[in-house]
């Protein structure tokens, strides 16, 4: 099974992307992704959680303990405020440099 | 904003700190189960499925690590972990850590109480307003009271201070204040206390302005109480204000009867203040000079232009220069000298040689700095060593214990621990080292600090020096053991860890090599070498002290008391003293178990001479005149003596009589001589029947010499005797002018009681005053010591160096001895192996014994041979120092030589004896 790396520097939108739709915890987070990529990005636990530090610090999102479908206790992570603002951010910044890059593909 | 908030949450961390650890494990548990859970639901066995999903997931320490990274307390939680493992290491090792920290509390103790002294003595201005304008007209070397030509004019009359008052504008306030402190016999006017025993020193009004002080309570002096018309005021310390009338507002203004005369206590000074030089028992009253003739009646100096007794301090204006003045003072000097009636030829001709040198006057009279200099020096030295040794030695443990943490730290390595890691560990522990050393150091200080002082003062019954140590000598000889704690703690763990770990693992336990112990070996040897000097210099110092207590003093003190006393205090005039003298006797010869009583002018070793030229009969020049000779000879001393004084005092009588009750004012007037006198001044004749006089050349007073005494020391215990004469009280001696009449019959007032008593008499003291108060109820009794005691208080400073330095050698050599221990055990447990060769192939535990001791005893050696010229050194830096010693004694040095030996003998023989039962088999075995 091919795994793929997550580009630098992404790994902040593709965590603020999922919890978009609602909070979810880490290893939701993780599992997402790799669903929505379809496998073909997966998360290292190694940097997932201490980038959800960093996150906590920088106040994107909120950690919470909430009871899971399966009745276990488990720390679920909310985009507050300052996080949707910086999804928009790093959004609008992917995108250029995903454009610019298209197109020294396209016309190489 | 955003980063306001964002430094909250770091904040908030902090304190979450075992929360956030908790929370985390928790969310990796239960990533984990989920994982496990998918990996089965997948199709895994269940007993795969956990372990499986733990290796997909990593290293949850090191997720751990950088998690908790991301909040930027790393730096912190790593101290805060050191720390906790330095302190865990700290308690492993108790003995180890005790040592230590002894070591430094020691040598931080040491250092900070003698820095403290020479702070206080050396350094420290007086507590007064811009110290540094004050200047002293001449260097502070003559005291009390003098006449004639000084050469460096110190001291000075008051119509002379007048005088340079009114000429020099210089100063925004010249005062003037008594050389020396005189005691006063002070009460409160209502009530019936009996007369307290006091300091008090004549000052003029603008003494309190010019040093910048205002008034705690009250109103200080001013110059209007210099007026002969003023209502006479005294001012008051603050601590007899607090101490002995509990700060009663009410003393402000009342009317108080210092030496039976009525004064008005105008003000206290503020808590600080302690007069004008740094001494034991610094004055409690001052009185405005213009009150003298009213205290001291006839003999008043007040307005004699030729007695000089008071120092002179100014406060410099701005913009004045020191130079021009001091000039100009000159100057003015020596037009005043010409202007002094009764001035001979000698003197008229010296008056160009008289001048006046301006010194910064911001320290104070500086007599205690001058008495205490070459000891304090000496003190500086000695407590420099012991740092030095306490360092010596504390570097020797860390080293030690480098080396022994050496395989740990290269498994540590091993494992992946970084070198910073390590260092900034070990780092931590030597500092913690530190730290706890110097808190206890601070301890030790507090306590050396008021042992030193006790020991200096002795006799004092209070010393203006604060015992607290300050800040700046804290902080600087806590910031040496640190230094000391990282250079020695962190410098051999750092080149350890650059060792390859393998090669330090592999060879750790095998070693016939000993070079890594170099370091170690050295700092024994410099630590029994500064151990030798500081022995041998103790047994110097305490030789000379014994030499200097139990020299043939000329007098007895066993069984004898001194009682100090002033009748003029109570008002006595000279037409009452008779009376006085035989109710004296009479009643404290009643005291059961007083065998003798007697009373003079001055004691042996009270500190006090007086002094006159005499002229001999029959003498060509009238006498000695004009012939220079040495101050002793031209002008012997002299002091009135009771009848049975010489008995009482333990004197022996060597020809003719003693003084007696036949010696009255209407008879002869006779002389008790001594024998330098009469080898002085009738070399190869018999004395007895020989006239002389004080400074009257018709001989018509003359006294006759009835009988010698021997030699007794009177002022300097270092000195031989001087020469002196004895002469009953109340005999006149004319003098041709009326001052100095004045001063010759102030001769006649007691100042000390001596009694001789049987056994050790219960109670003397309180019989003593009783008998006194039964007398008259004003006669305070201003001391009341042993003769012995008065005899040891002039060895203060000798018993100070001798203490401290045989404290400092005893320190170095149990520093030195545990260091020699250290050393030899630590190599022992390095060479168990070799050792267990060697027994293994035929030495026996002799051999082996003898080859640890060697190695100890050879350090030792290595050490005395160092420590030897340096103690001889030492020992000839001292000289100047001791009595009835030279610097070179080998007594002393050999003692030291022979305690180091002993000492090093047993610290090496422990660790031997261990070698020695070494079981071959057993150590071979043991990799």
């Amino acid at each position: 099974m091919g795994r793929t790396e997550i580009p630098p520097g992404t790994l902040y939108l593709l965590i603020l992307k999922t919890l978009e739709s609602g909070p979810r915890h880490g290893y939701g987070i993780a599992e997402r992704i790799q669903q929505l990529s379809e496998d073909v990005l997966t998360v290292e636990e190694g940097s997932l959680y201490p980038a959800l530090q960093r996150m906590l610090l920088k106040g994107w999102v909120m950690g919470e303990w909430r009871q899971t479908e399966n009745n276990r206790r488990a720390r679920y992570y909310r985009l507050t405020l300052a996080g949707r603002k910086q999804l928009g951010l790093e959004l609008s910044e992917f995108q250029k440099v995903m454009a610019a890059i298209t197109r020294v593909i396209q016309t190489a | 904003m955003e980063r306001l908030g964002e430094l909250w949450r770091r904040l908030k961390f902090i304190f979450r700190r075992g929360r956030f650890r908790q929370e985390l494990q928790e969310e990796i548990q239960f990533h984990l189960e989920m994982k496990a859970r998918a990996l089965r639901d997948a199709g895994m066995a269940p007993g795969e499925a956990g372990p499986a999903a733990q290796r997909q997931f990593g290293n949850t320490l090191l997720l751990r690590e950088t998690s908790r990274e991301a909040w930027g307390w790393n730096l912190l939680e790593t101290v805060l972990q050191d720390m906790r493992y330095g302190l865990r290491q700290l308690r492993r090792n108790p003995g180890f850590t005790l040592v230590a920290v002894l070591t430094l509390a020691l040598g931080i103790g040491a250092n900070t109480a003698v820095f403290t002294l020479v702070d206080a003595v050396m350094l420290k201005s007086l507590p007064v307003a811009d110290p540094q304008q004050l200047y002293s007209l001449g260097a502070d070397d003559n005291c009390c009271q003098m006449t004639g030509m000084q050469g460096n004019f110190t001291i000075y009359s008051y119509p002379l201070y007048q005088y340079l008052q009114e000429h020099n504008p210089q100063f925004s306030q010249l005062a003037a204040f008594q050389a020396g402190a005189m005691p006063v016999a002070v009460r409160r006017s209502r009530g019936t206390d009996a007369a307290q025993p006091n300091r008090g020193e004549f000052v003029s009004g603008n003494y309190f302005q010019m040093f910048g002080i205002s008034a705690y309570a009250g109103r200080l002096l001013t110059s209007s109480d210099d007026r002969a018309d003023a209502l006479p005021a005294a001012v008051m310390s603050y601590r007899v204000w607090q101490q002995r009338y509990g700060a009663d507002p009410g003393v402000i203004g009342s009317t108080f009867v210092i030496n039976s005369k009525v004064f008005t206590v105008a003000g206290v000074t503020p808590p600080g203040f302690f007069g004008d030089r740094l001494t034991g028992d610094p004055p409690d009253f001052w009185l405005p000079i213009g009150t003298e003739p009213v205290l001291n009646g006839p003999v008043s100096i007040l307005r004699e232009p030729g007695e000089f007794w008071l120092y002179l301090t100014g406060r410099l204006k701005a913009g004045a220069s020191v130079a021009p003045l001091q000039a100009q003072l000159t100057v003015e000097l020596q037009q005043w000298l010409r202007t002094l009636p009764k001035l001979d030829e000698g003197d008229r001709k010296d008056i160009s040689q008289q001048r006046i040198i301006l010194t910064p006057g911001g320290a104070g009279v500086t007599e205690l700095r001058d008495l205490y200099a070459s000891g304090l020096r000496l003190l500086m030295v000695l407590a420099g060593l012991v740092l030095l040794i306490a360092c010596a030695n504390l570097a020797n443990l860390l080293l030690a214990k480098s080396s022994a943490a050496r395989t740990q730290m290269a498994a540590r390595i091993a494992l992946g621990a970084t070198r910073a890691r390590l260092m900034r560990q070990i780092l931590t522990e030597s500092m913690l080292l530190a730290v706890l050393g110097g808190a206890a150091g601070v301890a030790v200080a507090f306590l050396a600090t008021r042992m030193i002082l006790l020991l200096a003062f002795r006799g004092a019954l209070y010393v203006p020096i604060d015992a607290t140590p300050s800040l700046s000598i804290l902080a600087f000889a806590l910031g040496l053991s640190l230094l000391t704690g990282v250079l020695f703690g962190v410098a051999p763990a750092w080149v350890s860890s650059r060792s390859q770990p393998a090669e330090a693992l592999h060879g750790a336990t095998r070693s016939t090599r000993d070079r890594s112990a170099m370091p170690q070996k050295s700092l024994v040897v410099l630590q029994a070498a500064l151990s030798l000097v500081l022995l041998s210099g103790a047994g110097l110092l305490t030789r000379s002290l014994l030499n200097l207590q139990n020299q043939q003093f000329g007098f007895q003190t066993r069984g004898r008391y001194i009682v100090r006393l002033d009748p003029s205090l109570a008002g006595y005039t000279m037409e009452r003293l008779p009376g006085l003298y035989r109710r004296l006797r009479t009643q404290l010869a009643a005291i059961p178990g007083v065998l003798s009583v007697a009373y003079s002018g001055y004691s042996p070793m009270r500190g006090e001479n007086w002094s006159s030229e005499i002229s001999v009969e029959g003498h060509p020049n009238g006498g000695y005149k004009n012939e220079f000779l040495p101050w002793v000879s031209k002008t012997p001393s002299w002091v009135r003596v009771s009848p049975r004084y010489f008995a009482t005092v333990g004197t022996r009588l060597l020809r003719g009589r003693v003084i007696t009750e036949q010696d009255t004012p209407s008879s002869r007037p006779a002389a008790v001589v001594n024998e330098t006198f009469a080898r002085k001044f009738f070399p190869k004749q018999d004395p007895i029947g020989k006239h002389f006089g004080i400074g009257d050349n018709t001989h018509n007073r003359d006294f006759e010499i009835v009988g010698v005494v021997e030699d007794t020391k009177y002022q300097d215990a270092r000195q031989p005797a001087y020469a002196t004469f004895f002469l009953p009280f109340l005999q006149q001696i004319p003098r041709d002018d009326e001052s100095a009449q004045n001063v010759v019959d102030g001769s006649n007032y007691l100042h000390d009681i001596e009694l001789l008593a049987a056994g050790r008499p219960q109670n003397l003291e309180p019989q003593v005053r009783r008998a006194l108060a039964e007398i008259n109820p004003n006669l305070t009794v201003l001391s009341m010591t042993t003769f012995d005691e008065q005899v040891t208080r002039n060895f203060n400073q000798d018993r100070l160096l001798a203490r401290l330095t045989g404290l400092f050698g005893l320190l170095a050599l149990v520093l030195a001895s545990v260091g020699l221990y250290g050393v030899t055990a630590y190599n022992v447990v390095r060479r168990t192996n070799e050792i267990g060769i060697r027994m293994a192939l035929g030495a026996d535990r002799n051999t082996v014994l003898g080859m640890v001791l060697r190695g100890a005893i050879g350090l030792v050696a290595i050490g005395l041979v160092i420590g030897i010229p340096i103690a001889l050194a030492a020992g000839r830096a001292l000289s100047s120092q001791l009595f009835g010693v030279k610097g070179y004694d080998a007594g002393a040095l050999a003692a030291a030589v022979l305690i180091l030996s002993a000492c090093a003998a047993v610290a090496g023989l422990l660790p031997a004896r261990r070698a020695a039962s070494i079981d071959p088999m057993q150590a071979l075995r043991a990799e």
